[in-house]
C-alpha cells in the first residue's frame, strides 16, 4: 500500500513514454532505464565511477569531521576560542561552499585535492555549528551534578559533556555528509571528468537519456542507502534518545 | 572579551595584506585584500556586480516563490492525513537525498526556457524541506486547539488562516531558512555550469580567464549575499513571529 503512489507514477510514466505522450527520447520508459542500469552495472563502468564518487566523499568527510568536532567542542567550552572563530563562521557558514571551487582550483591546481577540499569545507562548517549548538544547549544542571560528584577536566568531558552533546554531533555529521555529497556531485557535474555527477552531465550532453536516468537513479539509491543507514546508526548509538528529527 | 571578535578577522586581513605585499603569499593567487576591495568597487561602479547580483537575487526570490506555496500545501496535507503521508513518504525518501544539481538535465528537458529550468532546479530542495517542516509543524499542533477551533465553526480556509498557518509558521520558516541555504548552493553551481549571468557565472567566467581579482570580488559578493539572506530572513521572522524562538530542533 505504501508504495502505491510511486508505483502508479512509474506506471503512468511508462505508459506515457511508450505511447509518446511524453517524448521517449527525453523521458525513456522506466523499464528501459532499469534495463540500461542493469546493463551498465554488469558492464562494470558504473561501478568505477561510483567508487570514484564514494572515495571522494569518504576523504572529504574525514577531512571535515576530524577537525570539525574538536573545533565545535572547543568553541562551546572556551569562550575566547568562540569569539575568535565566530566572525568567520558567521560569514562563511551561509556561503555556498561550491563558490570556493574556483579559488581552490587556482591554489591547488585542477585536480582531486581541489574537488575533495570543496566537499570537506562544505561539511566542516555544518559539523562545527551542530557540535557548538550541542554544547551550548546542554543542560547546565548536568555539568553541576557532574562537578558535585567530583568530575573534573577529562573525566567531566568524557562522562558528562561528550554524552550530552553526542546527539548534536551525530546530527552534524549526518548533515555534513549530506552537504559533502551535494558538493562532490556538484563539483563533478561542473568540472571533474569522473564520478557519478560527471556521468550524468556527460550523458546529458550526449543526449544518452536512458543512461542519464540510470546514473540518476543510482545516485538516488546511494542517497537512500546513506540516509537510512545513518538514521539506523544514530538510533542505535543513541538508544536513550527519542526520535531525533525527520531529515 | 568580544574585542576578539573584531580583532581576529582584522588581524587576518592585515596579515594577508602584508604577506601578499611582501611576496610571502603569491599575489597572483592571493591578491591583497585592498586590491580585491578596489576591484569590488570598480565592478560595483561599472554596473557588472549590481547586474549579476540582481540576477542571482531574482533567481533566489523565484525559487522561494515557486517552492513555498506547493510545499506548504503538501506539508499540510501530509500532516493532516495519514494516508497522504504514507503515500508520499517513499517518493520523498528516494528523491530528497538526490543532490538537486542533477535535476538540471531532467528539468531542462521538460522546460524549454533555460532560465526556468535553472530556477526550478534550485526550488527542489527548498520544496522538500518546507514540506517536511510544515508536516512536522502540523503534527505538533495542540489537538485541543484544533478541536476548539472546529467547535467554534472554523472550517476550510478559516481553519487554515486562523489556526493551521499561525501554528505551523515557525516550522515553515525553519524550512525556508534551511531551504534558502541549499537553494543558494544549487543556484550558484547551476549558474557556474550553464548560465551567462548571475554571480556564479561571473565567478566561473573570471576564473576561466584567470581574472583572479574579479573572482575574489565575485566570491565576496556571494558571501555577502548568503549572509544578507540569513540576516534578512531572521529579521522577517522576528517581525512575523515575535512569540517564538527558531525551532531549530525540527531540522536536526
Amino acid at each position: 500500500m505504501a508504495l502505491s503512489i510511486p508505483l502508479s507514477l512509474l506506471v503512468l510514466w511508462e505508459v506515457f513514454s511508450q505511447t509518446s505522450i511524453l517524448s521517449p527520447r527525453y523521458f525513456p520508459p522506466p523499464t528501459l532505464v532499469a534495463a540500461t542500469l542493469t546493463r551498465l552495472l554488469a558492464g562494470g563502468d558504473l561501478w568505477g565511477e561510483t567508487l570514484v564518487t564514494l572515495n571522494r566523499l569518504a576523504i572529504a568527510f574525514v577531512l571535515a569531521a576530524a577537525p570539525g568536532v574538536p573545533a565545535g567542542l572547543a568553541m562551546g567550552l572556551f569562550r575566547p576560542v568562540r569569539y575568535a572563530i565566530e566572525p568567520y563562521l558567521a560569514l562563511l557558514y551561509p556561503l555556498p561552499k561550491i563558490a570556493l571551487l574556483p579559488l581552490l582550483l587556482i591554489v591547488l591546481g585542477v585536480g582531486e585535492k581541489a574537488f575533495i577540499l570543496t566537499g570537506a569545507i562544505s561539511a566542516f562548517f555544518q559539523i562545527v555549528i551542530s557540535t557548538l549548538g550541542g554544547v551550548q544547549t546542554m543542560d547546565p544542571r548536568l555539568l553541576e551534578v557532574g562537578r558535585n560528584y567530583g568530575a573534573r577536566g577529562i573525566a567531566l568531558f568524557r562522562k558528562v559533556i561528550l554524552p550530552a552533546t553526542l546527539p548534536a554531533i551525530l546530527t552534524g555529521l549526518r548533515l555534513g555528509l549530506g552537504l559533502a555529497l551535494i558538493a562532490v556531485i556538484a563539483v563533478e557535474f561542473v568540472t571533474a571528468k569522473s564520478g557519478l555527477g560527471h556521468l550524468v552531465f556527460r550523458y546529458w550532453q550526449m543526449l544518452l537519456t536512458a543512461e542519464m536516468f540510470a546514473a540518476f537513479v543510482l545516485v538516488g539509491l546511494i542517497g537512500l542507502a546513506f540516509t537510512r543507514g545513518l538514521r539506523a546508526l544514530q538510533r542505535r548509538t543513541l538508544a536513550w534518545k527519542e526520535e531525533i528529527g525527520w531529515q | 572579551m568580544s574585542w576578539i571578535a573584531v580583532a581576529s578577522p582584522l588581524l587576518l586581513l592585515v596579515g594577508w595584506e602584508i604577506a601578499s605585499a611582501t611576496g610571502l603569499l603569491r599575489a597572483v593567487f592571493f591578491p591583497r585584500p585592498t586590491t580585491v576591495a578596489e576591484h569590488f568597487l570598480r565592478l560595483v561602479v561599472d554596473g557588472s556586480l549590481p547586474h549579476h547580483g540582481g540576477v542571482t537575487v531574482m533567481r533566489v526570490a523565484w525559487t522561494v516563490l515557486l517552492a513555498t506555496p506547493p510545499a506548504v500545501a503538501v506539508g499540510l496535507a501530509m500532516g493532516i492525513s495519514r494516508r497522504t503521508r504514507e503515500g508520499l513518504d517513499p517518493l520523498f525518501a528516494v528523491i530528497y537525498p538526490i543532490p538537486s544539481v542533477l535535476f538540471l538535465p531532467l528539468i531542462s528537458f521538460l522546460l524549454r526556457s533555460a532560465e526556468a529550468a535553472l530556477v526550478v532546479t534550485g526550488a527542489i530542495t527548498p520544496f522538500f524541506l518546507v514540506a517536511y517542516t510544515t508536516m512536522t509543524g502540523v503534527q505538533q499542533l495542540d489537538r485541543t486547539v484544533l478541536e476548539a477551533a472546529t467547535h467554534y465553526g472554523a472550517r476550510g480556509w478559516r481553519l487554515f488562516l486562523k489556526v493551521l498557518l499561525p501554528g505551523t509558521l515557525p516550522f515553515i520558516f525553519t524550512g525556508l531558512r534551511l531551504g534558502l541555504g541549499y537553494a543558494l548552493i544549487v543556484l550558484i553551481a547551476v549558474e557556474m555550469v550553464s548560465a551567462r549571468d548571475g554571480l556564479g557565472a561571473l565567478l566561473w567566467l573570471s576564473w576561466g580567464i584567470l581574472k583572479v581579482e574579479e573572482m575574489y570580488a565575485a566570491l565576496v559578493a556571494i558571501a555577502l549575499l548568503g549572509a544578507f539572506l540569513t540576516w534578512g530572513l531572521g529579521l522577517l521572522r522576528a517581525r512575523l513571529l515575535p512569540w517564538v524562538e527558531d525551532v531549530a530542533g525540527t531540522a536536526r
